[in-house]
């Protein structure tokens, strides 16, 4: 019960974070050139229908109205409508959501796992030619873009090896994710994998560890029962900054295997200018990665006694 | 001649009329994978303004007629016509049991239904040659007087003026027929669940992923040869050419830059299917933004500019250098157009006619162009053949909808603009493009106002098909070359990698893209 408060206190303090985002997203779309009517008319556009259109979209209005309206109908829980497909952004981005989660979870899931395998076995082995060349890995997993590893995964397993499929959703199967997840999570790979390495080397260092290997203790047991829980905080501060990497990855990975996620959605969106579904699209973003990052300072709670305490006071 | 040998002769003509009949007989069965670059936005023919919404639409729904291979008018669900002296009124008799997917007959108040629902869609255009379409496309009336349910089986069309082109405005899929109930009952949902009369029936749509369609077992025309057909939806270039030749695509494109090497490819050479098509890309001047007001300054320009390097170096070969406006794989059109030719010495001299000596007092020119590989190599080399005239170009590169943007409402002096033909005819390049009343969105970007022009092409447009009609054109389109609002550049060429064993896959002039338009029902896969 007691940390109710700090993370109603955090809560609150999301919304005027959310709204500041929807103000510049709005803002930013109003500024960029091009018309959503025209730009929904192909090649061929009468005068007579692009004002019908400005109407049905509302644009005929000024921004300020425009905005305050969106926000209306958003404390309905109303995102407007896409001026693309015509239809309820809520129900547009909602068919992408999950597809966009579950490249998400994939990926975050292999960046923790391998990123803290690497940077553990590599803190282990600190100065062999063993580290050397993980960290040299968790640098180029840092250091590659997304589309070209993509686009070269695709190539050797899926194309060459016939492995794995190149793109596309599938029914939903394990292996029309393996190559997007991998992708995405290589980007975030490198720094958990550099962030566990740097963490672990400072706590094995702490007098407890020495207590620790005094007891008789092997090097693995010191290290997964002592040093880990102790390195896991700044590890998890990178996991939760990760989330924002993943949100950037997602709409060029998505891109690249064909992924039906919310990335592609408002890649799309902002090159129609439909400007709800961008709204929409980058207020589901924000609020994942303002509720990641909240999740992580409860983490904090749960791994740390002593900012419990500090919640506490 | 013994008795016996005139049944081994007709036992011999069978055997060969079997075997051949074998050789060509399409198999039934089986699924086509196509590919699309994006999803498309409806799949209701009254408001889809691309062409991946189109082609989706062209096998699901049935319109009036169809064009052929040939792209001349045929019958589809009117299995005849016929034209009034006057050309103003046609009339249409339907099919007899022509079927919706949901197993209502077609009726003759479809089609009326069908047309007043899609002239308030995106498309107008398409009947506002109908009397008294503007009236309700406005909503000043409660109908279109011009279209009149004659009884069950015939619907009879009045034009307000006459109109050479309009059987290709039948064919064209914003006037497909519609079942009232299905979209009553669906209000808005009919984008995603369209019902119509085609070749194949829509299955399922998962957004951004694919579109699945199932032949339709009681087309008029009999079932289609193809069980299923499977739209994917993948965006990225690389991707697409991956999944073809992994083997997940029968029909995909050749990627930006690759047109050369997939033919040198030993694996992909035998599948390359390169064919002209009725679209022209051009660089276009507004002639009411200075410098461009002055013709010397467009004819300038226009006389230092090598289509041929374009073509050759940058687009491989694989498109056609233009000449004029209109591409010669028009049926019935004889290109005889020529642009301003390659000519630096001309284009110095005009420069300094219009007091711009070696390019001096002119300043930077603003050229225009939306994001794509293939646009900015040719913007580069554009900015390298001015500057030997002494014209620097500034280049301004936007995506698509900033592009059209600045284009339409005339920020825009020097731009590229291409040009796909929604159907058939010298009017829908000539009359849409230069026309004084359509300045702006509606087609002519450049601005243009000539009343010689105008004249010859309101004549053009109202006379009767032939080759009157077609000089009026030819004629109208030199004069435009020569004012150089228009520079053309290449004529576009649909160019593909189709796997050898799809059959039956037209290359119509029409389909920018075997994906767009080719009637699928006519396809077959022999494997």
């Amino acid at each position: 019960m007691a940390l109710l408060r700090p993370i109603a206190s955090r809560v609150v303090a999301l919304v005027p974070v959310v709204l500041g985002i929807t103000v510049l997203v709005f803002a930013l779309n109003a500024i960029a050139l091009g018309d959503p009517a025209r730009a929904a008319m192909g090649q061929r556009a009468d005068p007579e229908t692009l004002e019908r259109l400005r109407r049905e979209y509302a644009l005929d209005r000024p921004l300020p109205v425009q905005y305050a309206t969106w926000l209306g109908r958003l404390a309905r829980g109303d995102l407007g409508e896409s001026f693309r497909e015509q239809r309820p952004v809520g129900e547009v981005i909602r068919e992408r959501l999950p597809a966009t989660a579950r490249l998400a979870l994939a990926a975050t899931l292999i960046s923790v796992v391998l990123g803290v395998g690497i940077g553990a076995l590599a803190a282990v082995r600190a100065g062999s030619a063993l580290d050397h060349l993980l960290m040299g890995v968790a640098v180029l997993g840092i250091s590659t873009p997304v589309f070209w590893l993509g686009m070269m995964l695709a190539l050797v397993f899926a194309v060459t090896l016939g492995w794995l499929p190149v793109s596309g959703y599938g029914d939903g199967a394990l292996g029309h994710l393996v190559l997007p997840a991998v992708t995405l999570g290589a980007l975030h790979t490198g720094t958990v994998a550099r962030m566990t390495r740097s963490s672990l080397l400072e706590v094995v260092r702490q007098d407890f560890m020495a207590t620790a290997r005094a007891k008789g203790l092997s090097e693995w047991a010191v290290l997964g029962k002592h040093a880990l829980r102790n390195a896991l905080v700044p590890v998890i501060t990178v996991i939760g900054i990760g989330l924002a990497d993943l949100l950037v990855g997602a709409p060029l990975t998505e891109t690249v295997f064909a992924w039906p996620g919310v990335g592609r959605l408002l890649v799309a969106a902002v090159g129609q200018r439909d400007l709800p579904v961008v709204m929409g699209a980058v207020l589901v973003f924000a609020l994942v990665y303002v509720l990641g990052n909240l999740l992580v300072d409860l983490a904090y709670l749960v791994i740390d006694p002593r900012m419990r305490d500090a919640a506490r006071a | 001649m013994t008795r016996a040998a005139p049944a081994a002769a007709l036992l011999l003509v069978l055997l060969v009329a079997a075997l051949s009949g074998a050789a060509v007989a399409a198999r039934p069965g089986g699924t086509l994978r196509m590919v699309f670059v994006s999803d498309p936005p409806t799949l209701d023919p009254a408001h889809a303004t691309d062409l991946t919404s189109s082609s989706i639409i062209h096998q699901v729904f049935d319109a009036l007629l169809e064009l052929d291979e040939k792209l001349v008018p045929a019958p589809a669900l009117a299995e005849r016509w016929s034209v009034s002296p006057d050309h103003r009124v046609y009339t249409f008799h339907l099919r007899r049991g022509a079927k919706f997917h949901n197993g209502r007959e077609v009726r003759a108040a479809d089609v009326k239904y069908s047309f007043e629902r899609a002239a308030r869609g995106k498309r107008p255009w398409v009947f506002d040659k109908l009397v008294g379409a503007r009236e309700f496309i406005k909503g000043g009336a409660s109908e279109i007087a011009g279209v009149r349910v004659v009884d069950d089986g015939t619907v009879e069309l009045r034009l307000e003026r006459p109109f050479a082109p309009f059987l290709h405005l039948m064919a064209y899929d914003a006037a497909s027929i519609v079942p009232r109930e299905e979209t009553d009952k669906r209000g808005a949902g009919f984008a995603s669940h369209p019902v119509g009369t085609g070749a194949f029936r829509f299955v399922s749509w998962r957004r951004d992923d694919q579109v699945v369609l199932e032949r339709f077992a009681e087309h008029f025309r009999g079932p289609a040869h193809l069980e299923r057909v499977v739209f994917r939806v993948i965006p990225a270039e690389g991707t697409r050419f991956n999944e073809y030749v992994a083997g997940q695509l029968d029909v995909g494109d050749i990627p930006t830059g690759r047109c050369r090497a997939v033919q040198a490819d030993a694996k992909l050479k035998g599948d390359v299917a390169i064919w002209p098509t009725l679209g022209t890309s051009a660089l276009r001047f507004n002639v009411e933004r200075a410098p461009f007001t002055d013709a010397r300054v467009r004819r300038a320009i226009a006389h230092a500019i090598d289509p041929s390097i374009i073509v050759d170096r940058l687009l491989e070969g694989c498109v056609k250098a233009a000449q004029g406006i209109v591409p010669p794989v028009l049926a019935g059109w004889t290109p005889t157009a020529t642009r301003l030719p390659l000519d630096r010495a001309r284009a110095r001299a005009l420069l300094a006619e219009a007091g711009f000596p070696g390019g001096r007092g002119l300043g930077p020119v603003a050229y225009h162009f939306n994001t794509n590989d293939a646009n900015q190599r040719i913007a580069e080399a554009l900015q390298a053949q001015l500057k030997e005239i002494g014209v620097t170009l500034e280049l301004r590169r936007l995506d698509w909808a900033a592009h059209i943007k600045v284009v339409d409402d005339g920020s825009a002096g020097f731009f590229r603009q291409g040009w796909i033909a929604d159907y058939p005819d010298p009017e829908n390049f000539l009359t849409v493009l230069f026309h004084s009343r359509n300045v702006g969105a509606a087609g002519n970007t450049s601005r243009y106002r000539n009343p010689a022009v105008d004249r010859l092409l309101d004549e053009a447009d109202t006379m009767a098909i032939g080759a009157a009609r077609m000089k009026r054109y030819e004629e109208a389109e030199q004069m435009i070359l020569d004012d150089a609002v228009w520079v053309s550049l290449y004529f576009y060429a649909s160019r593909a990698l189709i796997k050898p064993y799809v059959k039956g896959l037209e290359r119509s002039p029409q389909s920018t893209a075997p994906e767009f338009l080719a009637p699928l029902r006519k396809v077959w896969l022999e494997r």
